[in-house]
């Protein structure tokens, strides 16, 4: 056919490169997709189909039937829409293009820590950086030793492999004598982390493991799934795609019913509840203990399995009943704390002990993220475990991240893939581990920084036992073990302001004197990026050749594929390990950082490392690009979840000491006597030493509403803010008056009415640790009393350290940790307030620091993509 | 022919259809096809965003809407130049890129709005369905429905999705534009509340409700919550009996449908 004319354009890209558009980093893979190129232009970014130079059927492709109905898998990957996006990611206004210095920084003379944050960059040569920082490096060892160097392998990113977004800094430094770690804490799941594990003992992320096979047996057994903050819409993007969404309407098709409880509407409950339970934030311990108290006071509890399979169900009993505290935790008790009539927490309880049920989340949203978060994450076990966990449909899911069908000659599917040789998983390790000589939990920086010595329980590293909660660590280490308090940052893909605990802190701490230097490497211009003093350009995944093991759960099919690159590097930037390496090279550290390989080498080391020769040859697997791990022959037989303990506790134990299920933890007993905030069994905490966030407390009359903020809808934490294309959905960014566009914050119509507020208007958002702006979406997806943020905006300060224009809503999150002995980020459920913004408060933030106020309004800005690199930069592009 | 099934009820609202339509538009020139679509501001295949009720009866449902390609299309006759809009032995409808004038009044006849004015090339321009990527051979769908991770988005020869199009609407009727855009599943009006007991404080389970109005009468029971859903109607005036053995029968009239309503939690006196 022709166009009717007879004319026709030629569309066939001169090559198509596979990539993972993913955003999780950390080796797992995710968002397959593939590229189109021509003319060294990227035409298009699609869905990958995995069908391409394979057959179907050599994958295998797995199947699960319920009434008569079949879910199967698609053969192609379901990518975010910020994953199609993404060459607007490459090519953003916001993409450093050379290296930076902050103009009134000066390695040999006046260093102005206290103008970080408010002064602007120029460029410098990759020469003039390289040296500044080796002799930096250099001076630094030689005045405090070399733990005075903080690497912050921070947060999230792009899927690469050789040129992870992380940790390069920290192999070197390795190299040359040691630094000290900033601890990832487990951002996205500080319950489960610091809560369930000490229930079901489970080492690595502390949710429900094993958990292999659950999609089969919930699909064939449940009655009714809770989703439990966690927004299976929303967060699966991030990671591995939407494979999650076709599970749900499965579900729906066969009669699964699909109950939502969380103080939103949220995406997934928008187009999949069956039911929604609004429910305040951070108030889950309540409703938990309200069925609790009815399920012991009907007798409505598998009473048989909890006497074989856990321990201090009675000291449980005791306290719900109120023996202990003479407050039984009724209905009625729970209904004024959480919002939920008392009449739904009975008719929620009875529901449940007579339904099959499981729990389903995607890590768990904005419940398991704020303080005390340990409480709903091990009140959730209980739950679990009154009903016979891990008997058939009874789960706790991370839905698609577990529980799918095996794959052959796949030996993980971690989100993070051990089977890789430590050459290629030491800089991530640097994110998921605790291997520095000296630790700082990433919650504690800026107290490490102003008001050390620090002691603290537990590394909060991701991927540690149990057992290191129980571990004293002390900031700095004894001079003896080479401790010395820090004085050199170096962080890559940074984004704790906007992402992590109490931002607007962080931004104040590195302007401390003692931090002469702080280096930053990144692809974009933002958030910590503007603290830094030198700021290294580093690219993306379009941009390098590379390989990437699809392993995360949450694909259609698991598979690797060399990552081709598609594209030039954008100005002189290059890829993350490159940009290290220009460093090493300056310290006479380049062989031993490069051990002279080449891109090919490592991408065969890696190959080399999956151990899957059996299944396909180098030669063919470069020949192909990629390769389909095809379904095991007999997943099907898989013992799902915890089925073993299930049929036998004796000899199929859990990993805790007593081997059952602890809903009383003898080891909290004994390592914290006297923590009130995370007693032996779980409690409901009004206030205390480290929070008074609730309703009752005196705050609340200066900040009525309950805050809360997940994980964002169109981007991963911070990642994807400038991609024009999302910022036109009407829940990514609200266009104000003054053409800004600003951060949504969700209030429902009854609390906008009482403040004047209309949905578009410019609305501040704030208690007493700072301001954030915002535009107001009024509407009935959120309950009245509470206001919705998304955490991860891009920070754009109009006063430094204490207002944000950006919607940056984590700069305003409580100082505190998850509890005393618990260093996890408390960042949803605290006190707030919503106001129009007034010109009065303009006035007032203007006088606080008018040049940076003034400085703000002039920065180059687009509404279409937001702040631009030369809002930033002297001179510009 | 070619025709676009879409199914409102597998509708995530990902935007993958509007994205991937961008990124395939954006700064890529398809002449004699489209040229380049503008960054931001058009939307080839537009999303959209409906939510019904209020709290907690909320729902919400997307409707992806790309050019109708319509049958009886008005912004064909509504161009002045012969040709330059032009309907393809496959049905779907092109404005050459290189023949419009800008006179927009083709903007202004789609009663879609799904014809966007492109000002610095000053031309209109709209959905192609792909038909660049449909006439490579390498491709048997647009953009938007390889895009599509639910399969909402279906595209094809009309005689492959008779099933389909029997149960379909579209969007418009009235207009007897006939689109070649066919939706399945749009939600129509709801009435729902929750029953309860305000002494035991229990939500009372198997009341049964009896709604009548838009000449039917329907009846539903209360759920393990409550619950009581009525799901599908058209828009129009009904009234509701609410009974439960031991209780006072509760009644409401005048219920207009034109919003969704929510009758919040209903107690029901001995």
């Amino acid at each position: 056919m022709s166009d009717g004319i007879g004319r026709k354009v030629d569309v066939k890209p001169d090559k198509t490169v596979i990539k993972a558009l993913a955003l999780g980093g950390l080796l797992g893979g995710g968002g397959e997709c593939a590229v189109d190129v021509k003319n060294g232009k990227v035409v298009r970014i699609r869905p990958f189909h995995y069908d391409w130079k394979y057959d179907c059927e050599s994958f295998r492709p797995w199947k699960i039937t319920r009434n008569g109905k079949d879910y199967k898998p698609l053969f192609k990957s379901v990518p975010s829409p910020f994953s199609l996006a993404y060459k607007k990611r490459t090519f953003s206004p916001n993409r450093i293009k050379y290296p930076l210095k902050r103009v009134d920084w000066d390695p040999n003379g006046e260093r102005n820590p206290q103008n970080r944050g408010k002064s602007k960059y120029r460029r410098i040569s990759w020469e003039e950086a390289s040296d500044i920082l080796a002799t930096e490096v250099k001076r630094v060892h030689k005045e405090y030793g070399p733990l005075a160097i903080l690497v912050q392998g921070d947060g999230h990113g792009e899927c690469k492999t050789i040129n992870t977004p992380h940790g390069h800094s920290g192999r070197l430094f390795d190299m040359m004598g040691g630094f000290t770690q900033q601890v990832r804490n487990p951002d996205s799941w500080e319950g489960w982390y610091w809560g369930s594990k000490h229930v079901w003992g489970q080492g690595i992320q502390g949710m429900y493991n094993p958990a292999d096979n659950i999609v089969k047996d919930m699909t064939e057994n449940c009655d009714m799934v809770l989703f439990w903050g966690g927004d299976p819409e929303t967060t699966p993007w991030g990671f591995t795609g939407q494979c999650a969404t076709r599970l749900c309407y499965f579900w729906t098709e066969v009669g699964i019913k699909q109950v939502y409880i969380c103080p939103d509407l949220n995406y997934g409950a928008a187009v999949h509840a069956d039911k929604w339970i609004p429910i305040l934030p951070n108030t889950d311990a309540a409703l938990q203990l309200a069925i609790i108290y009815i399920w012991v006071t009907e007798g409505t509890y598998n009473k048989e399995y909890v006497a074989t399979h856990a321990v201090g169900m009675d000291k449980v009993e005791d306290y719900v009943l109120g023996k202990d505290d003479g407050i039984p935790k009724t209905p009625a008790w729970a209904s004024k704390k959480c919002g939920v009539p008392e009449w739904t927490i009975k008719a929620l309880a009875r529901e449940w002990a007579k339904k099959i049920v499981s729990i389903a989340h995607y890590f768990g949203g904005s419940y398991v993220r704020g303080p005390f978060s340990h409480e709903p994450g091990r009140l959730e076990c209980i739950l679990l475990g009154m009903q016979g966990l891990g008997g058939p449909g009874v789960h706790q899911s991370q839905i698609t991240y577990t529980g799918m069908p095996r794959a052959e000659g796949l030996r993980s599917t971690r989100f993070f893939n051990p089977e890789l040789s430590e050459r290629i998983t030491k800089p991530v390790a640097t994110t998921i581990r605790a291997w520095g000589k000296q630790l700082i939990p990433k919650t504690w920086i800026q107290q490490a920084i102003d008001e050390p010595p620090l002691t603290f329980y537990g590394s909060g590293a991701i991927e540690t036992p149990t057992e290191d909660q129980f571990i004293k660590y002390t900031y700095p280490l004894p001079k003896e073990e080479g401790g010395t308090e820090i004085h050199m940052i170096w962080t890559d893909t940074p984004c704790r302001i906007t992402c992590w605990n109490h931002g607007n802190w962080t931004i104040d701490a590195f302007r401390n004197p003692k931090i002469e230097t702080v280096v930053a490497q990144h692809p974009w211009l933002e958030n910590d990026c503007l603290i830094a003093d030198v700021i290294l350009p580093s690219n993306t995944t379009l941009e390098v050749e590379d390989i990437v093991t699809n392993v995360r759960q949450g694909v259609n099919f698991h598979s690797m594929a060399i990552m081709e690159q598609a594209v030039q590097p954008v100005g002189e930037s290059k890829s993350d390990y490159e940009v290290v390496l220009e460093i090493a090279k300056k310290l006479d550290y380049g062989n031993q950082f490069s051990e002279n390989k080449t891109t090919r080498d490592l991408q065969k080391q890696v190959f080399d490392d999956m151990e899957i020769d059996n299944l396909i040859s180098w030669e063919d697997f470069l020949d192909k690009k990629y390769f389909v791990f095809p379904t095991a022959t007999d997943w099907e037989n898989d013992s799902p979840g915890f089925r073993k303990f299930y049929d036998d506790p004796e000899k199929h134990p859990l990993p805790t000491p007593t081997g059952k299920l602890e809903f009383y933890s003898a080891r909290l007993a004994e390592h914290f006597p006297d923590d009130k905030e995370r007693p032996p069994i779980p409690k409901w905490i009004e206030k205390s030493e480290t929070h008074d966030e609730r309703l009752s407390s005196e705050r609340a009359k200066m900040f009525p509403m309950l805050l809360m903020s997940n994980h964002g809808r169109w981007r991963t934490h911070a990642q994807g803010d400038d991609i024009t294309w999302t910022r036109e959905a009407p829940t990514c960014k609200v266009t104000g008056v003054d053409g800004y566009k600003y951060e949504p914050v969700w209030i429902n119509p009854k609390d906008a009415e009482k403040r004047g507020i209309r949905d578009g208007d410019i609305v501040k958002v704030f208690n007493e640790r700072g301001v954030v702006l915002c535009g107001a979406r009024v509407w009935e997806r959120i309950m009245p009393g509470v206001a919705y943020v998304d955490h991860g905006a891009r920070h754009d300060p109009l006063v430094p350290g204490w207002v944000d224009r950006g919607g940056a809503i984590n700069t305003i999150a409580p100082y505190g940790v998850s509890s005393r002995n618990a260093v996890g980020q408390a960042t949803s459920g605290y006190l707030v307030d919503v106001q129009k913004v007034s010109e009065k408060d303009y006035q007032e933030w203007r006088a606080m620091d008018p040049k940076a106020f003034d400085n703000a309004y002039r920065r180059e800005y687009d509404p279409a993509a937001g702040l631009r690199f030369n809002a930033w930069v002297e001179g510009g592009m | 022919m070619k025709v676009f099934v879409i199914d409102v009820g597998r509708c995530n609202g990902c935007y993958s259809c509007q994205i991937a339509c961008k990124d395939e538009h954006v700064g890529n020139d398809w002449t004699p096809y489209a040229k380049p679509q503008p960054d931001t501001g058009q939307f080839w295949l537009r999303q959209t965003e409906h939510i019904r009720g209020t709290v907690p009866k909320v729902k919400m449902h997307y409707i992806p809407m790309p050019c109708m390609h319509c049958d009886e299309a008005p912004c064909m006759p509504a161009c002045p130049i012969e040709g330059v809009i032009y309907r393809r032995d496959d049905g779907l409808i092109i404005i050459d890129p290189e023949k419009c004038t800008g006179c927009k009044a083709c903007v202004d006849a789609c009663p879609y709005d799904a014809i966007f004015m492109n000002e610095d090339l000053n031309i209109a321009q709209k959905c192609t369905g792909c038909a660049h990527l449909l006439d490579s051979g390498e491709w048997t769908i647009p953009r938007c429905a390889d895009a599509c991770p639910t399969e909402a988005i279906q595209f094809g020869e009309e005689k492959d999705f008779k099933a389909q199009i029997t149960k379909a609407e579209v969007l418009k009727p009235e207009l007897r534009c006939k689109p070649r855009v066919y939706y399945l599943n749009i939600p129509k009006k709801f009435i729902a509340g929750t029953v309860y007991d305000p002494v035991e404080k229990e939500v009372i389970i198997g009341a049964t409700c009896n709604l009548s109005g838009d000449s039917k009468k329907l009846t539903a029971t209360t759920d393990g919550f409550g619950d009581f859903w009525f799901e599908g109607l058209e828009e129009g005036v009904y009234s509701l009996s609410i009974q439960a053995k031991g209780f006072a029968t509760r009644k409401f009239d005048n219920l207009n449908t034109e919003k969704d309503i929510n009758l919040g939690d209903i107690p029901l006196e001995k």
